[in-house]
């Protein structure tokens, strides 16, 4: 919203600042400036000159070199290309640097080789007409020197371009006055007060004793809180003074005609929507205030509005005349051919006005005010400044009848009363202030304060109190903008000291990032929450559901994601594009239903040349023993079914699948994706998935089981054998076979070597190491065992190797 | 007899040096050291001397003795090194074959950056002794708006923000869930959970019903802060604010407060930071205008408090809000929000940690 500081300076006496200070002070002490513009400043550039000497330009035959003075001791000369140049004509010259109302800039620069010291000015470079020939011709007695502010009679103005957001809890900071009256509290200087009860008495003399030709209803439930009319007659519509028209352009409105602008100037001023209507267009004379049927209203921009049956409407006998507090409509508008008025001063629901505003994408000066909840209790003083102006402009206007009013009891009022001590205020401000300036900063801002003891009473006032203000909280903030919290100086709290540190499960989700990122070489990633179809299609994803937003933006993100899976597929064709191999994770949520979600790792490992899932087997293996986490594992099992993914998914290998159970459940898989799956996503070469759900285990601690055991002082004996089997075979089936011996020596059996010897047979080298930690292992003994481990991988099927 | 063995001394220097193979080493070796060595004729020459010149001549020898054996140690290990060395030339390697040069180096690993900055946030409030909290992101009305004092009609709970799963408008005892709109949700079930005093931050995602460009996301990190007990002011919440910012920032960092709106603090403020860019004078980061604003702060709203069941006439507090990604881009200049999730290895490789 733009303030004028001009406009301001009628009821506040502003300090001689900067207009940047100025803007500093309100954003700190009220509401963020966005930007301070000086407006007009051509006003006092812009100086009166004669004409001395004119020559040729020596480059071209249409452009002259004008010589002349404008009022100082010094001449000026600038190339100027009009034809009623002549000595002794007295003109407007505008120097470099100004910027004219047209909005041009004048930059220093040749004009064909020749400086020009800025410009002579037209009517319409000033702004003064739509289109003119040459430069301006004044009088002959006209002064040198003299300003175009003064010639005009206009002033500069400093605007100051206010944030709306910043204004949301402020209804009484939608107009100057009370723009104002912040000023007056932050410069500690006197507000005056027009709106005083002489003014009231002197408004009221223009009311008559006649019957008022319309008296207003309210019918059912609306949105009407409060609802002043007022009809007068004999009124001349013209165009506003330039006064009025200026101030109005400053901040943005667009003057129209006499009467529409002392609407807006009332609303601009004292932050209070108003109507006037064309009284000769309100059909059987009624007035009603009552909520719409199901129709089509024609507003004043032109527009057709469907309205329904939750908007409140202004009517006449017959048709809609306004939506209440938003716009009025096409047919009942005052124009230049308007004598008779009916003028409305009311207050609506704000709810419910935002509601129909936000409805049919309506939002207006005066629906954004309404909004805001304004103060029902300064209605009157608003129909009595409209009817002050319209008075002053047009004079013949006749005011009959009084005022008529429907609504709410307005002397049913009572004003908030909050009760505060200084110290307190103090407190919590963390800041010591006399109690003499909290007195002041309160009156400053209109509230009245009682003193009972200690205790401050403060009546807020009714403008300030419609939403603004309830309790003591809002009192401190008050206090505490006015002395301007950069003089608060910054202390820490005396704290108790209790140790601190991160839960399990911040803790683990630590470690998983740590370790993945810097032991298994794999960048942290992030994927939208939000999914749709496309993309659970593309992943062939067997649930469509998840959780739907009712008020989505786009389809491609209008629901939960149940899984990890279908967005990282689609980041994995993303990424095929750019690398030939990667690692990535991400810890994210999942959201089955509500109140089910669940943190989930994923890690995928992608390679063109090999399938990358053993390699990811053994991330997950290492990860888990970095955890203490005790997991196996695990081949499918038909019974005990992957818990995060659904094993019947098309987009699973056949072969590359394994499940990892923590605690007896599978809450982790580890497998490949389907090469189908791949080449419908255009992912050319391997890729594989590990799925873990951390919320299974993440909220219990994990004990950290390593212990030390002595070093041994035997010495360990070692059987290597290799063993002929077929290509088919995998060496946890030998693996398998040598556990079924027991012998409490064997430490452990592992596997030395692989070498495929023929197109079907493999050679797997064995190693089984012996150890007693209590003597050295006798001769014998070892054969013996040797004996028996041939012989058991015998009967299962696996014989040594021959030769 | 000492000229003798000077002289000696000088002979076994001369031979040394043209000495070059091992063997040959050892034969003058043993010339001159062995047991029929000169040296040692020498000294068993001694027995036939006075017991003066036995006190002259008997260290001299053993000194020239010692020497000589020096020599030829030393001689003997540079030719052991030069043999070495020649063999370790003939297998010498291409040391600039390094990983980094290799087009196939691709093993590097990150973590997200804003999973870096919100550990470094998360470290610098737990060594003030807070705790950190976690919540859920699908919510209801009642922890993302009604409990923080933001009322049935307020703007707030219009479709346009606020991803619904439930109609709002519709009246119904049921729970109508939502996606938090704010970390502030953590401020209701931090208070429900603790008593006062207490301090935590939640770090988490959050999501607006927005249209996404370079800089708006429909989902981002925020990370909230509380602190409750007895006598926490104003003066106290700029201390902390400062202490964090300066730590995030590394240096000393100019903050200012202005009055902002928001429902569930009062007094509500905007937290500036004077421009780290143009250092207050002025530039396009910050807008011409010298700060650049960061968080939204204020004093917990007494009915805050009341909804998380704490006694406004007994205890205040402070609390904060402050937008990562924000953050993360002011740190690592990325330009376009976008990137954050969108899981592109090209952006993510940017951050790796070696």
């Amino acid at each position: 919203m733009l303030i004028s500081t001009e406009w301001i300076s009628e009821f506040v006496e502003l300090p001689n600042v900067s207009s940047k200070d100025l803007g500093v002070r309100f954003t700190l002490g009220t509401a963020e400036v966005e930007e301070v513009i000086e407006s007009g400043a051509y006003l006092s550039q812009i100086k009166i000159a004669e004409i001395v000497s004119i020559e040729k330009h020596p480059e071209a035959d249409k452009l002259n070199l004008v010589t002349f003075n404008f009022g100082g001791s010094e001449n000026a000369r600038v190339v100027c290309g009009a034809s009623n140049v002549k000595v002794g004509l007295k003109t407007h010259y505008a120097p470099i640097g100004t910027t004219l109302p047209i909005g041009f800039t004048l930059e220093p620069k040749k004009i064909r080789g020749i400086l020009s010291e800025g410009m002579l000015c037209s009517d319409e470079e000033l702004g003064l007409a739509d289109s003119s020939e040459g430069i301006v011709e004044l009088p002959a007695d006209s002064k040198l020197g003299m300003t175009l502010g003064e010639y005009l009679n206009e002033k500069s103005d400093i605007l100051l371009d206010v944030d709306n957001k910043s204004l949301t809890h402020r209804p009484d900071l939608w107009g100057h006055y009370g723009i104002a009256r912040e000023f007056s509290a932050l410069y500690e200087k006197e507000l005056k007060n027009p709106f005083d009860e002489k003014f009231v008495s002197k408004t009221e003399a223009f009311f008559t004793n006649e019957a008022a030709p319309i008296t207003p209803i309210i019918e059912g439930e609306t949105s009407c809180i409060a609802y002043w009319g007022l009809s007068v007659s004999n009124v001349t519509v013209s165009e506003s003074p330039a006064w009025m028209q200026r101030r109005l352009t400053a901040v943005g409105l667009r003057p129209i005609n006499s009467i529409v602008d002392i609407s807006n100037y009332v609303m601009t001023e004292l932050g209070m929507p108003n109507h006037i209507f064309d009284r000769d267009k309100i059909e059987e004379s009624k007035i009603v205030i009552k909520k719409a049927g199901e129709e089509v209203f024609t507003t004043l921009d032109e527009e057709e509005r469907n309205l329904k049956p939750m908007d409140t409407i202004i009517s006449d006998g017959k048709k809609p005349l306004v939506i209440a507090g938003i716009m009025g409509g096409s047919s009942s508008g005052v124009t230049e051919k308007t004598t008779n008025l009916f003028l409305e001063v009311a207050n609506w629901k704000p709810a419910e006005v935002r509601s129909t505003s936000t409805r049919l994408g309506l939002r207006t000066d005066s629906s954004q005010r309404f909004e805001k909840t304004l103060d029902s209790q300064l209605t009157y003083r608003s129909l009595l400044r409209i009817v002050e102006l319209i008075k002053e402009i047009c004079p013949e206007a006749k005011v009959i009848g009084k005022p008529v009013y429907c609504g709410e009891d307005l002397s049913a009022f009572s004003p908030l009363e909050i009760k505060i001590t200084p110290s307190h205020i103090c407190k919590v401000l963390g800041k010591e202030l006399e109690k003499s300036r909290i007195l002041s900063i309160f009156k400053s801002l209109d509230f009245k304060v009682e003193e009972v003891g200690e205790v401050l009473k403060v009546i807020v006032p009714s403008y300030r109190s419609t939403k603004d203000l309830e309790c003591d909280a809002d009192l401190i903030e008050e206090i505490g903008r006015i002395i301007g919290y950069d003089n608060i100086t910054p202390e820490g709290p005396m704290l108790s000291v209790t140790p601190v540190r991160l839960t399990t499960a911040q803790r683990i989700h630590r470690s998983i990032r740590s370790f993945l990122s810097m032991n298994s070489e794999s960048y942290e990633v992030m994927t939208y929450p939000l999914v749709g179809e496309k993309v659970l299609k593309k992943a062939d994803w067997p649930s469509t559901g998840g959780l739907r937003i009712l008020n989505s933006i786009s389809k491609d993100h209008d629901r939960m994601r149940d899984s990890l899976i279908p967005t990282l597929l689609e980041a994995a064709a993303k990424n095929t594009k750019n690398f030939d191999n990667y690692r990535c994770f991400e810890i994210g949520r999942v959201y089955p239903d509500f109140d089910k979600e669940k943190s989930v790792l994923a890690v995928m490992f992608y390679s063109k040349e090999s399938s990358p899932f053993l390699e990811l087997t053994n991330t997950m293996q290492r990860l888990s023993d970095n955890l203490s986490l005790p997991a196996d594992i695990v081949d499918k099992h038909a019974k005990f079914k992957s818990l995060v993914v659904d094993e019947d998914w098309s987009g699973l290998h056949p072969f590359e699948f394994k499940n990892i159970r923590i605690m007896g459940k599978p809450w982790g898989s580890l497998f490949s994706i389907h090469p189908l799956l791949l080449k419908k996503n255009k992912i050319k070469g391997h890729l594989s998935m590990a799925l873990l759900d951390l919320s299974s285990f993440e909220s219990k601690p994990m004990k950290d089981k390593t212990k030390y055991s002595p070093l041994a002082k035997f010495p360990e004996a070692i059987f290597d054998y290799t063993l002929d089997v077929s290509s088919e075979t995998d060496v946890s089936k030998l693996l398998e076979a040598l556990s079924k011996i027991k012998i409490k020596e064997i430490r452990h059996n592992k596997i030395v070597d692989v070498y495929e010897h023929a197109s079907d047979r493999k050679s797997v080298t064995l190693r089984t190491t012996f150890f007693n930690p209590e003597k050295t292992l006798e001769g014998d003994f070892i054969k013996e065992s040797e004996a028996l481990i041939i012989k058991t991988l015998e009967s299962a099927g696996f014989l040594l190797k021959q030769g | 007899m000492l000229e003798k063995l000077d002289k000696l001394f000088l002979e076994f220097k001369s031979s040394l040096e043209s000495l070059s193979k091992e063997a040959d080493i050892l034969n003058l070796k043993s010339e001159y050291l062995g047991k029929k060595g000169a040296i040692s004729k020498i000294l068993a020459g001694l027995r036939d001397c006075t017991p003066e010149e036995k006190k002259e001549l008997g260290p001299a020898a053993n000194e020239v003795k010692n020497k000589i054996q020096d020599l030829i140690n030393e001689k003997l290990n540079r030719i052991e090194v030069e043999a070495i060395n020649e063999k370790l030339a003939a297998q010498k390697r291409d040391l600039s074959l390094t990983d980094s040069v290799m087009a196939s180096n691709s093993r590097h690993g990150g973590i997200h950056p804003v999973t870096i900055i919100q550990n470094e946030i998360e470290d610098i409030f737990l060594s003030m002794g807070f705790d950190i909290l976690d919540g859920p992101h699908i919510e209801d009305e009642f922890h993302n708006f009604e409990a923080l004092n933001i009322p049935d009609d307020h703007p707030a709970r219009d479709m346009q923000d606020t991803f619904w799963f439930h109609d709002p408008h519709t009246k119904t005892d049921e729970k109508k869930y939502l996606l938090r709109t704010h970390t502030s949700t953590i401020q209701v079930r931090g208070m429900m959970s603790r008593k006062p005093p207490f301090r935590f931050i939640a770090p988490g995602k959050v999501f607006r019903c927005e249209r996404t460009d370079a800089s708006h996301e429909m989902v981002f990190h925020q990370l909230e802060g509380m602190m409750v007990g007895k006598n926490i002011s104003v003066s106290n919440l700029i201390y902390f604010m400062k202490s964090l910012l300066s730590e995030i920032f590394k240096k000393e960092v100019e903050v200012r407060l202005r009055p902002g709106f928001f429902p569930f603090v009062e007094p509500g403020f905007e937290l500036d930071i004077k421009c780290l860019i143009c250092k207050g004078n002025g530039c396009s980061v910050c807008k011409q205008v010298g700060w650049v604003e960061l968080l939204p702060c204020g004093m917990v709203h007494p009915n805050v408090l009341r909804s998380g069941g704490i006694d406004p006439d007994e205890f205040n507090g402070f609390a904060f809000g402050l937008g990562l990604d924000r953050l993360v881009m002011m740190r690592y200049h990325i330009d376009d929000i976008r990137h954050l999730h969108s899981a592109d290895l090209r952006f993510s490789e940017q951050f790796k940690t070696f």
